[in-house]
């Protein structure tokens, strides 16, 4: 085994780039290791962890990129930093010191009209460049994580004292005047407003809006750790009062996983205030708790889409439970003896959880690497037991790779681990559609469904693949031709997460019977 | 004070992204105008070197 670390100073490329060009390099035959980032601290901890701790790595800065690959041979490790070079070269993505804009002041200056700032650099640098974005008096969507809660919190005061608004850290998805940001899919406008704590759950709401002919007013993506106490839930505070006042929003929608408890308290004082109709889907929450503000409640993102809908005057169709136990019934006759659990293998964070509610009546507690309990945690995330829904985007996968969303290769190798396991029964999988994520998400693990049906068949069983494909016909990708592809493949393709979810449990529970 | 986002509500968007360049990239392709700042770490990512310059107010 070989390996070679170079270091080239004063060359600073975004970590989307280089996190690109590790998956890269990865999928190369004769390559064991390989990793492509700045020289910050955190990257140089990764660096130790993989055994490539030099002297020149020690020295490194954060303005120096690394790339350090092992290989089985030396022409290898040459041939892939020589590669490495050449793709970088090829996207013109190296940041040169002669540039138009090299700060938000310099940015401002030049256009007095700017309104907005989208902040995704380095979690530990993102406070900084917030502050100076508020300070311009510009509105803020941070899609940077890894801020300490503290300073998510000052951040957030001092977007209140400007009557800013200030999305994130660590927002993935938002929707403002009709354009999606960050990984958000594009839907149309309309009178529906959302505030949500969960970019994917902002997400399946407002395709699920969408598609049933509706739309969004606005999307406001809080940031996953705003209904934490030490944050106080800020962002939903204002996203209330914002879309109270908005003309166009005629009923108002959040979201998010439990907050914690006077985060709740503060939400729930303020929606009991609001004048307008407010659904609350809080997963977690008890359904009392949420009633006494007077809101509606919502158990799934689904529900909270469908009543948001109602109050709009549209009225989404339930599947019909006959039909989807009739389903569920004739694929677990086909499967053999062996086949007993579903495997989840998902992008969406908050996905993992609405399925998991949406199983358990039928099948029980289910372990993962995100689990309701936490004595249903997996030890490993790629080693599953029993009924197991993995969170792919869980930082476990993310340290030195992109988001499942854009990078589909860790879950395109867990579909076929899941399928040399005799035990596996049905694959439950979510897509993502949008302008700034992976562009063919289902082509790009389409043969890997393939080959994990065929790897089951030919052991005597039968696969059930179902899966649900959150995006819609105006994203690039076009939510019909994803579907479509997975039809073709033999995958069951469901309307929404939920009812895939509940699906899957059903077979499940329909195969424990028979054995 | 929520006037401002009111505004922002109805007013085109001009949007400042410091960043992956593909972020902005996504929104420009919807129609709204966007300004790329290219970040790096100033004084090589140097911590209390940051700090100095931004008392100074020169960044």
């Amino acid at each position: 085994m070989e390996s070679v670390i170079k270091v080239y100073p004063n060359q600073y490329y975004d970590s989307v780039q280089l996190m690109f060009i590790t998956s890269a390099l990865k999928k190369k035959q004769g390559i064991t290791t390989v990793l492509v980032a700045m020289g910050t601290q955190a990257n140089k901890e990764i660096f130790i962890d993989i055994g490539m701790n030099s002297k020149s790595v020690g020295e490194a800065g954060p303005n120096d990129m690394i790339i350090g690959v092992s290989a089985l041979d030396q022409a290898t490790c040459d041939q892939a930093i020589e590669e490495a070079q050449a793709l970088l070269k090829a996207e013109g993505a190296a940041v040169e010191d002669k540039t138009s804009y090299s700060s938000v002041k310099s940015a401002v200056q030049a256009n007095n009209k700017a309104n907005l700032c989208i902040i995704s650099v380095p979690g530990e640098y993102a406070k900084a460049e917030a502050i100076k974005a508020l300070n311009s008096g510009l509105h803020t969507l941070i899609f940077s994580d890894n801020v300490p809660l503290e300073d998510e919190r000052e951040i957030k005061l001092l977007a209140q004292e400007k009557g800013l608004l200030c999305m994130g850290p660590d927002c993935g998805v938002a929707n403002i005047n009709g354009k999606s940001f960050l990984v958000g899919s594009i839907v149309r406008k309309g009178p529906i407003g959302i505030c949500a704590a969960s970019g994917v759950g902002l997400q399946e709401v407002s395709v699920l809006v969408h598609e049933a002919g509706s739309g969004i007013s606005q999307g406001i993506g809080t940031g996953g750790k705003d209904l934490k106490d030490k944050v106080g839930g800020l962002t939903m505070l204002s996203g209330i009062d914002a879309l109270e006042k908005d003309e166009e929003t005629k009923v108002i929608v959040l979201i998010s996983r439990k907050p914690e408890s006077k985060s709740l308290e503060s939400v729930l004082d303020r929606v009991a205030k609001c004048v307008k109709p407010v659904i609350i889907c809080f997963m977690g929450c008890e359904k009392e708790e949420i009633l006494k503000s007077g809101a509606v409640y919502a158990h799934n993102l689904e529900a909270a889409a469908r009543k948001a809908l109602s109050l709009a005057g549209i009225v989404l169709e339930e599947a019909d439970p006959e039909k989807v136990q009739e389903l569920a019934d004739a694929h677990a006759t086909a499967m053999s003896k062996e086949q007993k659990y579903v495997r989840g293998l998902f992008c969406g964070g908050t996905f993992v959880e609405e399925a998991m509610v949406a199983m358990r009546e039928d099948i029980g507690d289910i372990y993962s690497n995100a689990p309701l309990s936490e004595e249903f945690k997996l030890g490993k995330a790629t080693v599953s037991y029993k009924n197991s829904v993995v969170d792919y985007g869980d930082e476990e996968f993310t340290m030195s790779r992109p988001h499942p969303v854009i990078d589909t290769e860790p879950r395109a190798m867990g579909i076929i681990r899941e399928a040399n396991d005799p035990e596996t029964a049905v694959m439950l999988l979510d897509f993502v559609l949008g302008p700034a994520v992976n562009s063919d998400p289902v082509g790009s693990v389409i043969n890997n469904i393939k080959e994990a049906m065929k790897i089951v068949s030919d052991r005597g069983g039968k696969l059930a693949v179902v899966a649900s494909v959150c995006g819609t016909e105006a994203d690039p990708q076009k939510r019909s031709l994803q579907q479509e592809m997975l039809r073709e493949a033999g995958v069951i393709v469901c309307h929404d997460n939920y009812q895939a979810a509940l699906l899957a449990g059903k077979m499940i529970k329909s195969k424990m019977r028979r054995a | 004070m929520q006037n401002k986002i009111d505004e922002l509500f109805k007013s085109e968007l001009v949007v400042v992204n410091i960043g992956p360049k593909m972020f902005g990239d996504a929104v420009r392709k919807q129609g709204a105008e966007v300004i790329q700042v290219d970040w790096k770490p100033l004084a090589g990512g140097d911590k209390e070197m940051i700090a100095i310059l931004e008392a100074l107010g020169g960044i």
